[in-house]
């Protein structure tokens, strides 16, 4: 008996296979792309060696690994077909809180490198450009790297902090330079605007702009993601091949749900939007997402992200009721200011339908809605930081500033 | 034809559209004058807030939001208007809803006219919001599975179908419902937006003055002496007397009770001259005097101005 899982987000893009034989177990673990360490226990007899398999593995899809057939992740130890399909577990980046104090470690699978113009460039990496305050080379280095052969085969593209020391600066140069040099990126799959940590940048400071034009400029484009909401607009939503979007904000405008609403993204199957606060700019309301939960919209969706929700109760309430449910297999509303009372809303949740996960993440629950909710027959994360406040005077949502 | 939101909001405006016509956006025609919109309009959202829209056209298509909020000329809706949310706050005139109409949320707060139910239709997955709206007597059966159910201030509707369930909440404050149907037994429960339980709301008699003295969040406990009335409450609190005098109806008293985190609650008890009835009015907890209190009461700020000739 064998079973191969994985894991990715922003820190690591892991994979732990085990393996019965008679009354032993083989794990073996490591990042994807390399061979990992073996690890092998015996045990009195099979029944106990088997019985500790599954408990290791029930282990594991709680702390969100996921079987690596099912998530499209071919043989661990090879890289992916570069013109292939990105696996869709490697579309999501943030799964902790926690995450957002540093920068991405991996991105689509892959690791992630800040751009050093003194050394040669590779193409089995993702390169990050960003800039310091006392010095800001994004665009040269950005220039310089899409003059090298790796440039034509490199598939993802990371923009860090690109304010420099001007704290009113938008990706608009960045993004003009991308859409010129398209020729020269034919293989983009995955573009990342804003890796940007709260150190460097406060999520609600970033100047964002309009990101369509890289639809535009990049057909064979599967994932865009952004962080930031201040200035941020998808004024031209379409794209026939885009799989993945993710807009992380600390309070998203109407405007951009109305893109989002209005768009023409045929094979959408990943779609995460950080809704925020209204201290932050959010201006929209339960009804504007709508379209949304109706169904009508995405007909390949996979994993429905409503994230870092001031409103994630009310969103709760209206969720159990979406359509999109019998399609679906990731509902994701962590990082919310999501209580007892959402939950309750989550327990009412249609069973034997597509679904597989709930993630909720960052969530005020008692411990006794934490135990209704593991006992739903789907994999439930409704995992706390470890910092977690929760005094009953206030709640926020995880990413506000 | 497909036009910008700005350009249809502006052809609209100065009348020169003609349909059919295409709205990629919101529209926004909020104060609008005119009395009907063009036939043929397709639009992602409608935003007539405030307009003086009468009706709608029958072919209208809105995706998204409609708002219509204190349109208050608005005296009917087209068969069939279909929409992901309806906002109708404050429209005075209007007394029905459209035959299948069809939406997942529909705000009507404050419709005090609206009394009719069409007899089909299909309102589900989302919240339903009649707050306020005075003239409804019940609810049809055809409406499902809801988020949120608001009927506060709905005096006249007595119970709720059996039909209907709310995966969020029902708030029934100051409703003349007086229990809840054995498919929303055991949903969460408001009062005007407070989260209470069931003995509050329907079983406030069971209620007690030290219970509420003792509840902690200032919100609910107001609304647990609303509903056990301020008199018993004040008499089973033990108020302190701060003033005694006598009027037409009798004794006169000026009560007080300590709240925790909340000013005191002060009121003036008397007896009605006509019916004899006791009654508790509550004043601000600056009175020191019956007199000074019922002059509030009467609208005077400066007490020494209030000698009524009669109180009735």
């Amino acid at each position: 008996m064998k079973r191969e899982l994985v894991y990715m987000d922003a820190k690591s893009s892991k994979f732990w296979n085990i393996e019965l034989a008679d009354n032993t177990h083989t794990v073996t673990y490591g990042r994807i792309g390399t061979e990992g360490q073996t690890l092998t226990k015996t045990f009195p007899d099979p029944a106990a060696a088997q019985k500790d398999m599954e408990k290791l593995i029930r282990e594991k899809l709680g702390k969100g690994y996921v079987d690596a057939a099912a998530a499209g992740v071919g043989p661990m130890k090879a890289s992916a077909d570069p013109d292939g399909p990105i696996p869709l577990i490697a579309f999501s980046s943030i799964n902790r809180r926690d995450d957002i104090s540093q920068n991405a470690g991996t991105f689509i699978g892959k690791r992630v490198v800040d751009y050093d113009p003194e050394k040669p460039a590779r193409a089995d990496v993702v390169y990050r450009f960003r800039s310091d305050w006392d010095n800001n080379e994004v665009i040269p280095n950005l220039e310089q790297f899409l003059g090298t052969d790796a440039a034509a085969e490199t598939a993802a593209l990371i923009i860090g902090a690109w304010h420099g020391d001007d704290p009113e600066l938008t990706p608009e140069g960045i993004i003009e330079v991308l859409v010129k040099s398209r020729d020269r990126l034919p293989m983009l799959a995955a573009i990342y605007i804003g890796d940007i940590t709260s150190e460097e940048n406060e999520m609600s400071w970033i100047k964002q702009c309009d990101l369509s034009p890289l639809l535009k400029a990049f057909p064979k484009l599967q994932l865009l993601r952004s962080r930031g909401g201040d200035g941020l607009k998808l004024a031209s939503p379409e794209h026939v091949n885009l799989r993945g979007l993710a807009l992380e904000t600390g309070g998203m405008d109407v405007s951009v749900i109305r893109s989002v609403c209005t768009s023409n993204f045929p094979n959408l199957e990943y779609l995460e939007l950080w809704l925020g606060t209204d201290e932050y700019g959010a201006n929209h309301s339960i009804a504007d997402l709508q379209p949304i939960l109706s169904g009508r919209l995405f007909p390949r969706l996979k994993y429905l992200g409503l994230r870092n929700c001031q409103f994630a109760d009310e969103l709760a309430g209206v969720v159990v009721n979406s359509p999109l449910l019998s399609r679906i297999e990731t509902l994701d509303l962590s990082l919310g200011v999501l209580t007892d009372e959402g939950a309750r809303s989550l327990l009412m949740l249609p069973l034997n339908t597509t679904l597989k996960k709930l993630n909720l993440h960052y969530n005020y629950f008692t411990a006794d809605m934490v135990r209704q909710l593991k006992a739903l027959p789907l994999t439930v994360d409704a995992s706390k930081p470890s910092n977690m406040d929760e005094g009953d005077e206030w709640r926020f949502v995880a990413v506000g500033e | 034809m497909v036009l910008s939101p700005e350009e249809a909001g502006e052809a609209i405006r100065s009348g020169r559209l003609r349909g059919p016509v295409e709205v990629p956006g919101r529209l926004d025609l909020s104060n609008f004058t005119g009395d009907h919109l063009p036939a043929g309009l397709h639009c992602y959202e409608l935003d007539a807030t405030g307009s003086h829209l009468s009706r709608l056209p029958v072919d209208l298509r809105i995706d998204g939001r409609l708002v219509l909020d204190n349109a208050r000329r608005l005296a009917s809706l087209p068969e069939g208007l279909t929409a992901g949310s309806i906002s109708l706050r404050n429209c005075p005139m209007l007394r029905a809803l459209p035959e299948r109409i069809n939406t997942w949320f529909l705000d009507m707060t404050g419709c005090s006219q609206f009394e009719t139910w069409p007899k089909d239709g299909t309102i589900h997955h989302g919240s339903l919001i009649l707050r306020g709206c005075v003239g409804v007597c019940s609810l049809p059966a055809w409406i499902g599975r809801l988020s949120q159910l608001d009927v506060a201030g709905c005096v006249q509707l007595r119970e709720i179908p059996e039909s209907i369930s709310v995966t969020s909440w029902v708030d029934i404050g100051g409703a003349g419902v007086t229990c809840l149907p054995s498919r929303l037994a055991g949903a969460s429960l408001r009062w005007r937006g407070v989260r209470v339980n069931e003995r509050i709301a329907f079983h406030p008699e069971q209620l007690t003055a030290a219970e509420a003295l003792a509840e902690k969040n200032a919100e609910v406990r107001r609304v647990m002496i609303e509903r056990m009335g301020y008199l018993r409450f004040a008499r089973e609190a033990k108020a302190k007397i701060l003033d005694e005098d006598k009027d037409r109806g009798g004794a006169r008293q000026l009560l007080s009770i300590d709240l925790r985190e909340d000013e005191p609650l002060v009121g003036l008890s008397c007896h009605c001259p006509s019916t004899g009835r006791q009654y508790l009015l509550r004043v601000p907890p600056t009175m020191k005097t019956c007199h000074q209190a019922a002059a509030w009461v009467a609208g005077f700020d400066d007490s020494s101005l209030y000698r009524p000739h009669i109180e009735t």
